[in-house]
């Protein structure tokens, strides 16, 4: 009988716990928007700025009034860069919080792992994800992609790397789909001949990763390219070092952040990095680093933040320019106030609403890149910036525009 | 809402078939079981590339899962037939490391870390979209039922005593004429095949698994749930089940509510809410929220 009663009151306390929610319920006339982002895990360094971002210019348009005379109500998830917890966490907020769209996604894993929920449910999905799968997968065309896909990455380093003359190659990437596409993109263009053996995969989470660097400088090739992540870049390097190895070390400048410079130390000197950077002299990025009280400090800083205040922004934007919601119309008037020639360029929301309500055509220039999307919602036009570390320091040697 | 809880109870349904799975093995038979996660890959992808590569039809597919979870379980449990259970441990948890790096890297066969898209679901032309979660709940609900009430005619039946009494004191059950390993590999097996029933049923919901859901993250849970229950009472698993659920989602409902911290420390104050909340829970009730019945013989 005591079991009984302590399992009833149980089950009515879990009841009430999950019931509580319905009752405070935003307010129907509140645009809901969902903000999915990689908080802790392997994309916690990047996660925090892209939510600071959506919540800036949330707050901002709401102190002026909101879009389509209504208040944004902002809902923020941490996906934990684990599709498991974020397939729930977009249930909530598809189900409960009611989103028109789902923001601010990182891991390919985790766009791709909710894309079936959100296609079903019309949910427009913005993501900095690198997947070449990502715009089979949208069978909807609801998909916007504020990163290029990782193949572009490869191919951009490569060129890069080409024009400083290196002749031959070695090549390990982590195994992921994000650094495999990319691993792939590279060879396309460095050329195969150009190997001095195959290319290969690691798994993340090794505890050593001595049998993979001394396979992979075993021909002593000039440089190295290891497309990865930083913890495990960051061991990968040591065991470089602590080998000898004295060719060029080329990666991508996720991996050599300051975490990275302050672990290795003065050792980090020399490892050549590249990724796609935002427009530093672009009107939209000086914004940027104002808003989230930033010094300009000439390098890059805040690459995935940039970009949450260009998803957050240009949806607005779109639902302003379709007057409506409702999702079709939205990534419809996405193109609108993206892409296109001839259109007034505007580097913020608020210019961009002002000039949508005084019926002018628009083209939002992003705080990223100059935001255009082609015809399955992937970005174009994006920078790619090669740097060298010189005394702890990212020096830039080379600048291409994609 | 309703559409969020059906979806919560379908995800509880997949948590309650693992922990009793889990109770079978660990609680009520003492074999320690870390590689849950593994178990339930196994089952995942076997349903999952049946359906998605060779066009098998998803009413055969979900039983080849369970098939190939039964194999699994009864091969660990003769690869440590030597192994004390403390060694079990090690042994599954590298089980269920293996099996993830085998999905994550034969990639022409799993497709790797690009995820697998799994478009066949059961009755899935049958149904429409709008009743279909609710369909899928009732499935659900269905195998955990049907997981509960096997296990609970295990528990009760001599098997199940046997199981305990190996659990207890291997030795002792064997000098009772007992055979101990017989006993063990049935019960893993019997385990794995749930493991991979809710494996498969995982698969066809999300319809896109890759092998980062199949971390050893998912094995804490669910041994969270099989402790928070109440190790070897499959009521209590239940339960169990459930309360874990309601912390890991329950604890989302905060942010919406509450601006006094932002939305990334409201993330990390979460899941340091959810270690908090199961320590309170099990300095509350040491042995489970329904702890298993002691043994007694009946006074005439």
């Amino acid at each position: 009988m005591k079991f009984s009663m302590t399992r009833r009151s149980l089950l009515a306390g879990s009841a009430a716990a999950l019931m509580t929610p319905a009752i405070l319920r935003a307010q129907e006339a509140d645009i809901a928007i969902g903000s999915l982002t990689p908080n802790t895990g392997g994309g916690g360094p990047f996660g925090p700025n892209i939510t600071a971002s959506h919540k800036r210019v949330a707050d901002a348009v709401n102190a002026a009034g909101g879009v389509l005379g209504r208040q944004i109500r902002l809902y923020q998830e941490n996906s934990e860069t684990n599709p498991e917890t974020a397939v729930r966490a977009a249930d909530k907020l598809i189900s409960v919080n009611k989103v028109s769209a789902i923001i601010g996604t990182f891991s390919s894993s985790v766009t791709l792992g909710i894309m079936p929920k959100c296609q079903s449910a019309n949910i427009i999905q913005m993501c900095t994800s690198s997947s070449a799968d990502i715009p089979i997968a949208d069978e909807k065309g609801l998909v916007f992609n504020f990163q290029p896909l990782s193949p572009i990455w490869g191919r951009a380093i490569a060129d890069l790397v080409l024009s400083r003359g290196l002749e031959n190659y070695a090549l390990m990437a982590l195994n992921n789909d994000f650094t495999r596409s990319m691993m792939d993109g590279f060879i396309e263009r460095v050329g195969t001949e150009a190997l001095v053996q195959d290319p290969f995969y690691y798994n993340a989470g090794q505890s050593s990763y001595r049998s993979e660097v001394t396979q992979l400088i075993e021909k002593s090739p000039e440089a190295v390219f290891i497309p990865s992540y930083v913890t495990d870049f960051t061991a990968v390097y040591k065991e470089l070092y602590r080998q000898g190895y004295e060719g060029a070390v080329i990666t991508i400048s996720l991996s050599t952040g300051d975490q990275f410079k302050s672990t290795v130390g003065a050792a980090a000197d020399g490892v050549i990095h590249g990724f796609p950077v935002p427009a530093l002299s672009s009107p939209a990025y000086k914004e940027y680093l104002t808003e989230a009280g930033l010094e300009d400090t000439g390098s890059v800083q805040h690459p995935f933040g940039t970009a949450g205040r260009d998803q957050m922004s240009v949806l607005l934007l779109a639902m302003e320019k379709a007057g409506t919601t409702d999702s079709a119309a939205v990534a419809q008037a996405i193109w609108d106030v993206t892409t296109g020639e001839g259109k007034k360029t505007v580097y913020n929301v608020a210019d961009g609403l002002a000039a949508i309500r005084a019926g002018e055509e628009i083209n939002y220039s992003g705080a990223s890149g100059s935001i255009e999307f082609d015809a399955e919602g992937g970005v174009l036009g994006r920078d790619f910036q090669l740097s060298e570390i010189q005394d702890g320091k990212d020096v830039v040697i080379q600048r291409l525009e994609y | 809402m309703s559409a969020y809880l059906i979806s919560m109870g379908t995800y509880v349904g997949f948590f309650m078939i693992l922990a009793l799975a889990l109770n079978l093995q660990w609680g009520i038979a003492g074999m320690v079981n870390f590689g849950i996660a593994g178990f339930y890959a196994m089952g995942a992808y076997v349903s999952g590339l049946l359906v998605a590569k060779l066009g098998v039809p998803v009413g055969l597919a979900i039983p080849a899962a369970c098939v190939a979870g039964w194999v699994l379980g009864g091969a660990v449990a003769l690869l440590s037939v030597r192994l004390r259970e403390d060694f079990l441990a090690i042994v599954t948890l590298g089980v269920g490391e293996v099996i993830r790096l085998i999905v994550l890297n034969e990639d022409q066969i799993t497709e790797g870390p690009r995820g697998l898209r799994i478009d066949g679901r059961p009755f899935g032309d049958l149904i429409g979209p709008e009743l279909y979660p609710l369909f899928y709940l009732l499935l659900v609900a269905v195998c955990v039922l049907i997981t509960y009430l096997v296990c609970e005619r295990i528990r009760r039946a001599p098997m199940g005593r046997t199981l305990r009494a190996i659990r207890e004191d291997d030795v002792v059950a064997e000098v009772l004429g007992k055979n101990v390993l017989m006993h063990r590999v049935l019960t893993f097996a019997i385990g794995g095949f749930f493991m991979g029933l809710a494996g498969a049923l995982y698969a066809h919901y999300v319809q896109n698994i890759s092998p980062e859901v199949f971390m050893p993250v998912v094995a804490m849970f669910i041994w969270m749930s099989v402790i928070v229950g109440g190790a070897g009472n499959n009521r209590g698993i239940l339960i169990g089940a459930g309360t874990v659920m309601i912390f890991l989602e329950g604890t989302r409902f905060i942010g919406d509510f509450t601006d006094v911290l932002d939305a990334e420390k409201m993330s990390a104050m979460r899941i340091i809410l959810i270690g908090f909340l199961l320590i309170v829970t099990l300095r509350l009730r040491p042995r489970g929220l329904l702890p298993e019945p002691k043994f007694n013989v009946k006074k005439t």
